[in-house]
């Protein structure tokens, strides 16, 4: 009856449209009062224990990192090396735009910067190349989300604190489905647009993009190879990705001034203000559930209700593909992700490659009706109704759906770059 | 209360600011120094968590004044638009309970830590200087939304648009 009391309350709080951070500290609230001590100081304290650790140090860095990055004219300076590289190639530019996209979002991290940014650029382009509308706006929106997978990524940061994995095995697991959505998305567009060519290769035109690309080419490579070097830890990693930006922006773009800096730091600030108090209700909640052994029990009660690991994998992508519709994939690793990796784990699953597993699976809410948050922003970047945007979409999310199922049953695309 | 809310916001962002270049500097200054010296700065991490903690709790007041707090919106359809702002009254008169009600809870606790002494592990500084943080950002959310309940216009519109970059 109290579990019941508890779901019409999280619910009703929904209904009155409060804030995620409100919801859980009122389920958390709830939760000690009923089940734990009653004493509701364990809010905050448990609170307090959650954010006093070193591991939540590389979010506000990359973060940090990702916004000074995406204030200069990078995606523009991105794009003329894609276009000079992939543009001769069959159905070039569109080849272009979704290598473009994966770049740019694994440096910036952040879906909608990178639609807006390489909508803004791409997107006229290739309707003027004789691109269908469909076609664009569909690419647009599903290779902005690539970067929730390349790495650094700001989801898989948070399934490493929430199920206390290796962030950097996280990292490097997220180079392999990376790669496969991406060549997904490019072999997609290169057989739809196979007679669409735009020019010839140009040595010299490749040579000076590169020239002014390659600054922002080099971050992912600094960041990636210094952890699979073993050079860097992941909050090390993130530290020296901030302080990589702010020389490029300042010194060699020189696109950024102290004014500049301010209010990107603001801007990241007000993300991290959003973020960091749900993470903080949400480990609160995690370390009384814990503590409750409830997660044992759930693996326990379903380990012996699932018969086979693939029933598991089947359940676990269509609740998640649900959950991906309705809520955002920050909220949805928080509260999901300490629940569900030990069932994982039970079922004789890797626990990176569950949580690469969930971040694709969640990657595709991006595109989903109804509250897929690149269609709400493809509908004003792109002045396109939502339906349309749906349609156009379909395709892709049909491709994410393939990935998926690779990744879920292929471990070792993701864990192959991990050291035994 | 424009006023209070725009000198609320300048001092959010000052300490934000401040905490941010705090935390930068420790952490690659620990990697410069390994690097260098062999060995990095001990107190770097501790001093990290400490300006991580400021700036992402002094934050939440930044995420009210710009409406970016995450909220799901999938019940918003049910209710009829007319409604929409006794809606926004009532979300925001919850908020500022809410923040108020954590506020007060995280009063009691900086009490408690004062009254025990607790003190960091490497730095050996007391920890309630740092804990204060925690009241005063719920307070600021509790006199932040109730000023969005009494006066909606006041209101930056819900941008809750839960981008997890």
């Amino acid at each position: 009856m109290s579990a019941l009391w508890l779901v019409l309350i999280a619910l009703g709080l929904l209904f009155l449209r409060q804030y995620v951070v409100v919801v859980l500290a009122v389920v958390v609230g709830y939760v000690y009062m009923v089940w734990g001590d009653g004493r509701l100081e364990n809010i905050v304290l448990d609170g307090w224990d959650a954010l006093n650790q070193d591991v939540l140090l590389p979010i506000p860095l990359y973060m940090l990192a990702g916004a000074i990055m995406a204030e200069g004219a990078i995606a523009e300076r991105l794009i003329r090396v894609m276009r000079a590289l992939a543009g001769p190639i069959p159905g070039g530019l569109a080849v272009a735009t979704c290598l473009s996209c994966g770049l740019f979002a694994a440096i910036v991290g952040s879906s909608t910067v990178t639609l807006l940014a390489v909508g803004a650029i791409m997107y006229p382009a290739l309707l003027q190349a004789g691109y269908s509308k469909s076609f664009s706006i569909g690419l647009i929106c599903a290779g902005a989300t690539l970067g929730i997978i390349i790495p650094p990524s700001i989801p898989l940061i948070l399934y490493g604190v929430m199920t206390a994995t290796s962030i950097s095995d996280l990292f490097l697991a997220g180079v392999g489905p990376g790669l496969l959505l991406m060549g997904l998305f490019t072999a997609y567009a290169v057989t739809t647009n196979w007679r669409r060519r735009t020019g010839t290769w140009q040595l010299r035109e490749l040579l000076d993009s590169l020239r002014g690309g390659i600054w922002a080419m080099f971050m992912p490579v600094l960041i990636l190879g210094g952890i699979y070097s073993g050079q860097f830890t992941a909050t090390e990693s993130a530290a020296v990705a901030v302080m990589y930006a702010l020389v490029v922006e300042l010194f060699v773009y020189r696109k950024l001034d102290l004014r500049g800096l301010l209010r990107v730091s603001t801007e990241t600030t007000r993300l991290l203000g959003g973020l960091f108090p749900v993470l903080m209700m949400a480990l609160a909640l995690n370390k009384f559930l814990t503590f409750e052994q409830v997660p044992a029990r759930i693996v326990e009660s379903l380990s012996a209700w699932l018969s086979s690991p693939t029933e598991f994998l089947l359940m676990t992508n269509v609740l998640l593909l649900v959950v991906g519709c309705i809520m955002d994939i920050g909220s949805a690793i928080l509260i999901l992700a300490p629940i569900l990796q030990p069932v994982a784990e039970a079922q004789g699953m890797h626990p990176v490659h569950f949580g690469i597993m969930m971040t694709v699976n969640l990657e595709i809410g991006y595109l989903t009706p109804p509250l897929g948050l690149n269609i709400i922003v493809a509908m004003t970047a792109f002045r396109e109704n939502f339906w349309f945007i749906c349609r156009a979409l379909l395709p892709f999310i049909g491709l994410m759906l393939v990935g998926l199922a690779v990744v879920a049953a292929w471990p070792d695309l993701s864990l192959f770059l991990l050291t035994p | 209360m424009k006023a209070l809310l725009a000198a609320m916001r300048r001092a959010e962002v000052l300490l934000t600011t401040t905490a941010f270049v705090v935390l930068i500097a420790v952490i690659f200054g620990d990697v410069v120094m390994r690097r260098v010296t062999g060995s990095g700065i001990v107190w770097a991490r501790e001093l990290g968590v400490f300006a991580n903690i400021v700036l992402t709790i002094i934050g939440i007041g930044l995420a009210s004044s710009d409406g970016t707090h995450l909220r799901p919106r999938v019940f918003d359809r049910l209710v009829p638009r007319d409604w929409d702002p006794a809606m926004t009254r009532i979300q925001e008169a919850l908020t500022a309970i809410a923040f108020g009600t954590l506020a007060w809870i995280a009063y009691g606790v900086v009490q408690e830590t004062i009254a025990l002494d607790d003190r960091s592990i490497v730095l050996r500084w007391a920890v309630w200087p740092i804990q204060l943080c925690l009241p005063l950002a719920f307070a600021a959310g509790f006199v932040r939304h109730g000023i969005f309940a009494l006066d909606p216009a006041l209101r930056p519109g819900d941008r809750g648009e839960g981008d997890v970059p």
